[in-house]
């Protein structure tokens, strides 16, 4: 368990050095860079600007000096935002996400497994027609059309709920609910069909032959298997919503880094875009080996297979 | 289910009376739309950075209602050795607002700081005017004292020009000559602008700042020019123009761009306000490569474009506008450039020797904008409808589009230009030989020297004469570029708010305004 265990870390590691590296020099290939405007620039003033954030420094340097630096936990100055550094605006915005996505994650599973667990328990009759047909919407709608619709009647038509910024747990309420459709829709798939499935398992009839009561075949038998597509989706969801969402963050006026995904780029502030891409592909790895730690828990076998397999 | 739901439509009614929530009088509620990306006045460039700064600090001079530079930071001044060198008085009694009195000296220390090639401020280059500047800023030369602009006493600033300049009351106006307490940037460093570190002398004074997220102004109880109405400002940063709106209907904000798809809703309404600005909206050509190397094709396509259709299709205030120097501004005259007339451009095409027909399609390039997009569309009807050209449209994201425009410039372009400062240099200056954002690929040394003269000339006729003579080479006879319009700005005001006068230039000015 140790062995592997130190395994998935190291691989780990590998993917993220692999991310940093990647996104590094495709910055570099995009047209424009960070101190293009509208407004040209005399050339003394631009070779200044060249000069500070030492980007007349030949690629393979800067690389180097790049890796230096992260090693020491580093993430460099933003381009964009004058005199504060990478590490200064994600620690601002990380929480932000983090609350937001938690949030989020907590209604999209106990969501999607209520209402999977309905449709899946009760196929053909009316809630699972509504389920199926709610988590298509769900699953097809971008979040930008399901943020207006929310804003749109309950910003504008009823008034209920702020239509945007941050200011106390009333305003999380239709962020929230906008970046937990999409889950919760897919989670209500994932779980209706794994209950349909385990439904027909032969341990499930032959318990319920030896007269065990339906709500302890459902609880112990049909729920406990079901869970286990939902688990394996969770990793990588957790760690989507915690690095918040553009769409949502934007819409919402929500502070959070999810907006630096797209804006980062947008500037061409390369240390901000290697700063969120960092966090998220640590967070993607984080969750993804606290899935693969826990399947290994519960199975045995898994552990037997090299890491890299 | 319904005993269920009813419990939480009970809550959700209850807390949705919290967000009909308004402001208290005395506080206003702005939307900036994006993060400041610094209030160091010295290195900010961008138009939400200036509103906050503008707040928060004054220069030697301001703007009347007319644009004309009057005394602010500076009493009087006095303009000696034939232009060339300006003696500031500054008025007595400001205070910075940690209480230390305001010396010529910290105008000294601004603009060192601006012109030094360390600091890398972009717009160092509004000051090159001055004797040395240029040298300094490029590491030629290492000595500031060299520079012309010292302190005699503290009270007197003295600057010296290598040629006379006569708009330089209105660059100081500019927020990145604003004075700076260079003790202070030395204490806290790049820090120097957070809440509590940063010292300033406007209206107002930093309180909070969470980034991303909202700014918060309080009013500056020291300003030399009297405590001001409003006793809180808060900013927030709602990217989203249609969110911003709801917010601004759910009474959560006061003052809002109105977004260009729902200004057509909000005209007629009294939260309305629109202000025309001194910003122009243009076509380039690259004179370089055929057909647009040929001055006659160049008119033909400028003469083929009717103005007046671009106010009713994009609704935002535009303004059909021929000639390059703005309405607004000084020595503006709307009787200069090419009108639509599609016989005239048919003619110089076939005087050209260009066969429509035979031409290979025109590309119009500019960036992912639903305007830009709109105005590329409309032009591109026009050259097809009167010269029988075929056009074909390419739009870029905007960092590749200015890459390419600056490096491999298309056959036809759109770019914009906003005054810094309210003089036709500042727009006129743009296409001479040796200006970085002419990219047309256009030198003409007679439009050079009449531009060069005009920001020498004293005397208002005559720089008029001169202007004209550079705006009929630039638009009538050499074409490089083709003026379309100018914009506006569209707000929607909360009636609470009073005395909000946007100006042309898109800046606010907040001292004399009040929320009841």
């Amino acid at each position: 368990m140790i062995r592997y265990t130190l395994g998935r870390v190291l691989a780990g590691l590998l993917v993220v050095w692999v991310v940093a590296t990647l996104t590094f020099l495709l910055l570099r290939f995009l047209p424009g860079g960070p101190f293009d405007k509208e407004r040209s620039l005399p050339p003394e003033i631009m070779r200044n600007l060249a000069h500070r954030y030492a980007l007349d420094r030949p690629l393979g340097a800067q690389y180097l000096d790049y890796l230096a630096r992260l090693a020491r936990g580093d993430l460099g100055p933003s381009y964009k935002y004058v005199g504060r550094d990478v590490a200064d605006i994600l620690r601002d915005a990380v929480p932000v996400s983090l609350e937001l996505g938690a949030l989020a994650f907590a209604l999209a599973v106990s969501g999607g497994i209520a209402l999977g667990l309905a449709a899946g328990a009760r196929r053909g009759r009316i809630v699972d027609r509504l389920v199926t047909l709610g988590s298509l919407v769900g699953v097809s709608a971008p979040s930008f059309v399901i943020g207006a619709g929310l804003i749109l009647v309950f910003g504008l038509f009823l008034r209920w709920l702020p239509a945007g910024l941050w200011e106390g747990p009333l305003y999380a309420v239709l962020p929230a609910l906008t970046l937990a459709a999409l889950p919760t829709a897919y989670a209500a798939q994932l779980t209706r069909a794994q209950v349909g499935a385990v439904m027909d398992q032969d341990y499930v009839r032959t318990a319920r032959a030896l007269g065990v009561p339906e709500a302890r075949v459902r609880r112990r038998h049909v729920l406990r298997n079901a869970l286990l597509a939902v688990m394996t989706y969770s990793g990588p969801l957790l760690a989507n919503l915690l690095t918040g969402s553009f769409v949502v963050e934007h819409i919402y006026a929500v502070p959070g880094m999810g907006r630096y995904f797209v804006s980062a780029v947008a500037n061409r502030d390369y240390p901000l875009v290697l700063g969120v891409t960092l966090v998220y592909a640590a967070l993607v790895v984080l969750a993804n080996l606290a899935v693969d730690l826990s399947y290994a828990w519960l199975d045995p076998r898994i552990r037997v297979g090299s890491p890299s397999e | 289910m319904r005993s269920r739901a009813a419990p939480l439509v009970c809550l959700c009614l209850l807390l949705g009376a919290c967000t009909r929530a308004r402001s208290r009088p005395g506080e206003l509620r702005i939307n900036l739309e994006t993060e400041p990306p610094t209030l160091d006045w010295n290195l900010a460039t961008d138009g939400v950075s200036i509103i906050a700064i503008e707040q928060l600090m004054r220069g030697l001079t301001r703007l009347d209602s007319e644009l004309r530079p009057e005394p602010d930071l500076a009493e009087s001044w006095a303009v000696s050795d034939e232009g060339r060198t300006y003696t500031f008085k500054l008025r007595p009694g400001v205070l910075w607002s940690d209480g230390v009195p305001l010396r010529a000296q910290h105008f000294v220390d601004s603009w060192r700081r601006l012109l030094d090639p360390k600091t890398a401020a972009e717009y160092a280059y509004f000051l090159f005017g001055i004797h040395n500047a240029r040298a300094f800023n490029s590491g030629k030369v290492s000595d500031f004292g060299a520079v012309g602009v010292r302190a005699p006493d503290d009270r007197t600033l003295v600057v010296e020009l290598d040629a006379p300049l006569v708009y330089f009351p209105a660059l100081v106006n500019f927020m990145v000559t604003f004075p700076l307490r260079a003790d202070l940037v030395a204490r806290y460093g790049e820090r120097w602008t957070d809440p509590g570190n940063l010292v300033t002398l406007g209206p107002f004074v930093l309180e909070e700042w969470r980034h991303e997220y909202r700014l918060v102004l309080r009013a500056n109880e020291r300003y030399w020019g009297g405590r001001p109405p409003l006793d809180r400002i808060t900013a927030f940063m709602v990217q989203e123009g249609s969110t911003a709106l709801v917010l601004f209907e759910q009474g959560l904000l006061d003052l809002v761009r109105i977004p260009p798809l729902e200004i057509r809703r909000y005209t007629n309404r009294p939260e309305y306000l629109r202000r025309p600005l001194l910003r122009g909206y243009y076509y380039g050509f690259n004179v370089r490569k055929p057909p647009f190397d040929d001055a006659r094709v160049r008119r033909a396509f400028a003469l083929a474009i009717d103005r007046s259709k671009f106010p009713e299709l994009l609704r935002g205030g535009e303004q059909p506008w021929p000639s390059w120097i703005p309405p607004g501004m000084p020595d503006a005259n709307p009787g200069l450039g090419l009108g639509f007339d599609p016989e005239r451009a048919r003619a110089l095409l076939k005087e050209a020797g260009v066969d429509p027909a035979r031409l290979p399609p025109v590309r119009i390039v500019y960036n992912n904008d639903q305007t830009h997009k709109l105005v590329a569309e409309l032009v591109q009807a026009f050259w097809h409808d009167h010269l029988g050209v075929r056009v074909e449209l390419q739009n870029r994201e905007w960092k590749v589009f200015l890459k390419e425009v600056e490096t491999d410039t298309p056959p036809v372009f759109r770019l914009g230009w906003g005054a810094d400062f309210p003089d036709p240099d500042n727009f006129m200056n743009l296409f001479t030989s040796y200006s970085e954002n002419n990219h047309t690929g256009w030198a003409n040394p007679r439009y050079d020297a009449l531009v060069e003269r005009a920001a020498r000339e004293a005397d208002p006729g005559e720089r008029q004469q001169l202007y004209d003579q550079a705006q009929r080479l630039l638009l009538e006879e050499d074409v490089p570029i083709v003026p379309l319009f100018v914009t506006s700005a569209n707000f929607a005001v909360q009636p609470r708010v009073k005395g909000f006068v946007p100006s042309p230039m898109d800046l606010f000015f907040f001292e004399q305004v009040r929320a009841e």
